[in-house]
């Protein structure tokens, strides 16, 4: 049976397309240092639940490292190298999604909080039902509860499970940092709500 | 009290990163209020769901080779695909001939584009062999199963060939630094080669604007060739000939599944 064809790796801005097209035989332009393939299994599993397929998260991983290597030059040394490649991954992973339009999470993260910002606390009372409920979810579940997500409201939970600090979440999803606690509550309630769907 | 504005706080309350008037507040918040203690105990949960049940997964190794080979500014380094046989052996000699008596003008560097170079490469050396084909076409049925065991992945080719693009055969080659499936097809008196391999950790073009039934892909030019590629699922596809490119798009989109 076939699979369907993916599309991510077609779906770069034309810009930076024609910018760093084969980056790879670029010597000169490599001024990332090393210590960004560090963090190549973190940027690999966050696409990997952004895009929900191997194929995907690695062309955007790809994508990712060619931005950055092609904006190497505008790294600054001694500052955050994580947050800025997660910030070139998720800016690389809504151009892609605005281009295709095919997934629900066009409108990005405010688009959709907007129609989610009754699910805190006025919502009734939850309790055991939802307890039981979330212990019987398991990984496909999660995944595709995830998946239903606004990118931003997917990528703070996923950066949070990665360890990152309210600094760096800030950082990467470009909001202040006051904002990041209530971004993050938000978006893991609606996980819960996308979640009733799931377990039994 | 204002639950919501407590609930923001429940997950650093429980990460222990709450400190002073905020961490008595949230406490004495919490003892008093029931649902915001409910609320903690399914908000737990999700967390323990999302550390232990999503999969700690790693990036492919061809995929860490790829990016470590350029952040150190390395081309991208492309093994000989030259099979080591008689029959390689000799359209090598072959191609090496002809490129010296001036009628191929330049074996181009693998400069700005190595995959486009690979599979022009790969098409020329079917070109210049007197044998190109290691399996001789008895139909798709037939050259398909002759791939197994000879290589890592199973060839997705949908099209079997028809008259206009008749299928001669397939044989094992290598592109860039992996086997690939060849199958030569024909059209009138022109060969059209194309080349299926696995498509993890190559530098495919970012840029794929030609729609190939449900696939997309890229059309260049190199060498006088006409060079279309493509992805579906984990394969890559190299479509190579001296056909119009029109005439290319079309088996392309035969082979693609999009008729």
């Amino acid at each position: 049976m076939r699979t369907a064809p993916h599309l991510t790796w077609a779906l770069t801005p034309d810009s930076v397309a024609a910018k760093v097209r084969y980056p790879q035989m670029e010597k000169e332009t490599v001024t990332l240092p090393r210590t960004a393939l560090d963090h190549i299994d973190s940027l690999f599993r966050v696409a990997r639940n952004l895009t929900g397929r191997d194929s995907d998260a690695e062309d955007l991983v790809q994508e990712t490292y060619t931005r950055a290597i092609a904006a190497g030059a505008q790294f600054t040394a001694g500052t955050n190298l994580r947050a800025w490649l997660f910030r070139i991954l998720r800016n690389a992973h809504i151009d892609a999604y605005r281009r295709a339009r095919t997934n629900p999470v066009d409108g990005g993260f405010d688009d959709e909080f907007a129609a989610d910002t009754t699910t805190m606390a006025s919502e009734p009372l939850r309790g055991d039902a939802e307890l039981e409920r979330l212990r019987g979810v398991v990984t496909t579940d999660i995944e595709a509860a995830l998946a239903s997500l606004g990118v931003d409201a997917r990528a703070i939970i996923l950066l949070d499970l990665e360890g990152f600090t309210e600094t760096e979440l800030a950082e990467t999803l470009g909001c202040a940092v006051g904002t990041v606690k209530s971004r993050l509550a938000r978006a893991r309630s609606i996980l819960r709500e996308r979640l009733r769907d799931y377990g039994s | 009290m204002d639950c919501t504005e407590e609930r923001i706080h429940l997950l650093d309350r429980r990460r222990g990163t709450l400190t002073g008037e905020l961490r008595a507040r949230v406490a004495s918040h919490l003892a008093e209020c029931e649902a915001c203690r409910r609320e903690d105990d399914v908000d737990r949960e999700l967390s323990l769901a999302l550390h232990d049940r999503l999969p700690k997964r790693r990036a492919p190794e061809a995929l860490r080779r790829s990016i470590e080979r350029r952040l150190v500014g390395e081309p991208l380094r492309v093994s000989r695909t030259i099979r080591r046989t008689p029959m390689a052996l000799f359209a090598a000699a072959a191609f090496v001939a002809v490129a010296a008596a001036g009628a191929i003008v330049s074996w181009r560097p693998l400069g700005a584009d190595p995959m486009l170079a690979e599979a022009v490469n790969d098409h020329l050396r079917v070109v210049y062999s007197d044998h190109p084909v290691e399996i001789e076409s008895g139909g798709i049925h037939q050259v398909k199963p002759w791939f197994t065991g000879r290589l890592d992945f199973a060839p997705i080719v949908a099209f079997a060939g028809d008259d206009e693009f008749p299928l001669q055969g397939g044989a094992v080659a290598y592109f860039v630094d992996r086997k690939a499936a060849t199958f030569i097809f024909k059209r009138r008196l022109h060969v059209i080669t194309l080349l299926v391999f696995r498509s993890e950790g190559l530098p495919w073009p970012v840029l794929a604007k030609h729609v190939l039934g449900g696939a997309r892909g890229t059309l260049e030019s190199s060498r006088g060739f006409q060079v279309l590629m493509w992805k579906e699922a984990d394969l890559g596809y190299a479509l190579v000939s001296d056909v119009p490119p029109a005439d290319l798009q079309a088996l392309a989109v035969k082979i693609a599944g999009g008729t």
